[in-house]
């Protein structure tokens, strides 16, 4: 055969993709793409592994947590092995075509691969939410003595466990276990789940909310602009944490309240939809548009929102690494998220108690919020750079 | 100049005016009756009946609101569950957290702004890429686990600090509400921990503040000038970059308010220093709805007066900018 490059997706190159995603692009000179690939699989095979290995037992029991994580195992797999082979085709054509894209996106996407900051932030944060989506596998599930039966894997991060107590960091309890028996990294482990469950839900309502009033509030002015403007000078006349605390130590309340609060009050997105949709109405298309008769909710969707899209992509980033601290500090205060639910602010509360005599038990969440928090927080600061080079 | 602050002034008014209905129909909406938590566990439906007879709880809503309102103004406002009135409560507090802010703040500013300068000066150095990955990792963690870090390592590990508490503190011109404590040995001690604790994201935020500002400086034109009437590189900085890069940085102190007040509720709980963030927490849990009330007043125009001020400044500082 001769040394002919080919520039189209083979037979051989789909079977290799079937075989193992990456290894068509390997064959195919996508040397970093395959690495990507592989980097993926390693990730599910190894999630995929520690669930078989710990829980062969209890496999398909039945619990909703099991058949959770177990669907999601099996979508991501089967994400990954087909879009491998959408991914190697559209590589192949490209390569073929010389098509270069320099839209905004495509070049906002290079500008993101060049960032090492990002990619780690980013890197953090599907971490983190591999660990909350998975966490049943992750999980220690080590049984209880004379409990028999089968246990759900939540419920030793909820049950207690007085034989146990307070035991150091070993490899039973790899980071020790807290004032009821409880393994740490179980909770942890679970915490991440109502974390960053709290913090996407309540930052996305801040989002509808606020980017809806900022929208409204900037692009028709008068009335409703004031109105909403004065709105949110009341929320905004105490500071969020204690404002959030009233709230919930007045009424108290489960996750769900918790979510709605946040999301209710968190109304800062709105001042910044506010301004970008001032600047872009004023603008000479946005008149144009208006003079040949476009309808003005077109003229929102089509030349308002993408253009506040990049900060919008920014503050919602970094407002999800805020939420998860208030979250945080109102659970250490006592008024987030209720026992015995894991979450990491209730479990430095505990932790504060035992201070003297079980270390681990403050150490750890801590350093599981921090780590959460910084990922949100790089990736935000990464997205403000490569987004907008202006702001640099 | 003066038509603006007043109008800012109405303003501030109208918001606070707002909030305290806000705050009062949280109270109000809110499950739990303050009387029988008063009352105890077991106590007879006529004192239950008594004590809201007292506190007025029986009333319409828009006559116990004018009862908060019109007793906060005069100071005759009874909290619920401390046997003093509202303000002397709050007074007792204020002066910790007074002490805690100032000392967090110019912790945060002796730290931040050195480090935010030579970040700037020595762009895409270590130091620099250290301080900025510092200052990041920075505002991503939560003060009161700082504060428990500290508690840990300086009080349990190390026991050179003492845990938590205020320590002795002195009563300034003999009046009992007005203690300090950072002017005795003990009390400063005790002030450390807190003090930094609350002082780290400020520190955080400063520091990237600094830098971001000196750099924008340093692209000036006139520093070129500096530069190229052959300044030497001290003098244009000194004298020419760091006042210009540093104005921002000082007048935003006071938007930092907000943070600070929110640090301060979670520091001051973790390390049970006895100011009005805790306060705060404790009227909460003890439903004293007379407490809440003028905290929440107080906070707010507090807040609101002290983003007034910065804006002032800013006019009194940078000349071009003028309100009418």
């Amino acid at each position: 055969m001769t040394k002919k490059r080919r520039l189209y997706l083979e037979p051989r190159d789909i079977l290799l993709s079937l075989l193992l995603p990456g290894l068509g692009h390997l064959v195919r000179g996508f040397w970093e793409k395959s690495l990507v690939f592989f980097g993926a699989l390693a990730l599910f095979g190894t999630t995929m592994g520690m669930a078989v290995a710990k829980h062969r037992l209890t496999w398909f029991a039945g619990t909703d947590d099991y058949w959770f994580s177990s669907l999601m195992l099996f979508l991501f797999l089967l994400i990954v092995w087909v879009f491998a082979q959408f991914d190697l085709n559209r590589n192949i054509k490209s390569q073929s075509a010389k098509q270069y894209s320099f839209g905004y996106w495509a070049l906002t996407a290079r500008r993101f691969g060049r960032d090492a900051k990002g990619i780690m932030g980013l890197l953090i944060i599907l971490l983190t939410v591999h660990v909350a989506i998975f966490a049943p596998f992750f999980s220690s599930g080590h049984n209880f003595e004379g409990v028999s039966g089968y246990v759900k894997p939540i419920q030793h991060a909820i049950k207690m466990n007085l034989r146990d107590f307070q035991a150091a960091p070993s490899g039973n309890h790899p980071l020790g276990t807290d004032n009821f028996g409880r393994d740490v990294l179980d909770r942890i482990i679970y915490g991440s789940r109502v974390a960053l469950g709290i913090g996407v839900v309540a930052t996305l309502l801040n989002m509808l909310l606020g980017g809806f009033l900022g929208l409204i509030g900037g692009y028709f002015r008068g009335t409703s602009d004031a109105v909403i403007m004065r709105i949110l000078e009341v929320i905004n006349s105490i500071p969020f944490l204690v404002l959030v605390l009233l709230v919930r130590g007045l009424w108290s309340g489960g996750v769900l309240s918790l979510m709605l609060t946040l999301g209710i009050f968190g109304l800062q997105p709105a001042r910044i939809i506010r301004s970008e949709v001032l600047s872009v109405r004023e603008s000479d298309y946005v008149s144009a548009a208006k003079a040949i008769g476009v309808p003005t909710w077109r003229i929102i969707l089509k030349y308002v929102l993408p253009n506040a899209i990049a900060s919008l992509m920014v503050v919602t980033t970094m407002s999800i690494g805020v939420n998860i601290i208030v979250v945080a500090g109102l659970s250490f205060l006592g008024y987030g998220v209720p026992p015995p639910t894991p979450s990491w602010g209730a479990m430095l509360q505990e932790a504060q108690e035992y201070m003297r005599t079980a270390w681990w038990m403050a150490v750890y969440p801590g350093l599981a919020i921090v780590i959460t928090v910084f990922g949100f927080n790089i990736l935000g600061d990464s997205l403000r750079d490569v987004l907008d080079p202006r702001l640099k | 100049m003066i038509g603006y602050t007043l109008r800012r002034l109405i303003q501030v008014v109208f918001t606070v005016f707002a909030l305290t209905v806000l705050v009062f129909l949280m109270l109000k909406l809110m499950p739990g009756d303050p009387a029988v938590v008063m009352a105890g566990i077991g106590a007879e439906l006529e004192v239950i009946e008594g004590i809201r007879e007292e506190l007025g709880l029986n009333r319409p809503w828009p006559v116990q609101y004018w009862r908060f309102i019109s007793g906060l103004f005069n100071g005759r406002l009874q909290a619920m569950t401390y046997h003093r009135s509202v303000w002397s409560v709050i007074f007792s507090r204020l002066p910790a957290t007074i002490e805690l802010g100032i000392f967090g703040i110019l912790i945060a500013l002796v730290v931040s702004i050195p480090a935010g300068l030579l970040s700037a000066i020595y762009r895409n150095s270590v130091l620099d890429y250290t301080v900025t990955t510092v200052a990041l990792m920075g505002i991503s963690i939560p003060v009161f686990w700082f504060a428990l870090m500290l508690m840990l390592l300086f009080g349990v590990v190390l026991g050179i600090l003492p845990v938590s508490g205020r320590g002795t503190s002195i009563a300034l011109f003999g009046i009992q509400n007005l203690r300090v404590s950072f002017v005795t040995w003990d009390g400063f001690r005790h002030l450390i921990i807190p003090a930094v604790a609350l002082a780290s994201v400020q520190m955080a935020m400063n520091a990237r503040l600094t830098r971001a500002s000196m750099l924008e400086v340093l692209r000036q034109d006139y520093v070129t000038t500096a530069r190229a009437k052959g300044l030497k590189e001290r003098v244009v900085l000194v004298k020419h970059a760091f006042r210009n890069a540093l104005a921002p940085v000082v007048t935003n102190v006071g938007l930092q308010i907000g943070t600070l007040i929110a640090g301060a509720v979670l520091t001051e709980t973790t390390t049970a220093w006895p100011g009005i963030g805790r306060l705060m927490v404790e009227a909460i849990s003890r439903r004293d709805q007379a407490v809440v009330f003028g905290l929440a007043l107080f906070l707010a125009v507090f807040f609101q007066l002290s983003y007034l001020i910065v804006d002032l400044t800013y006019a009194y500082i940078d000349p071009r900018i003028t309100y009418d």
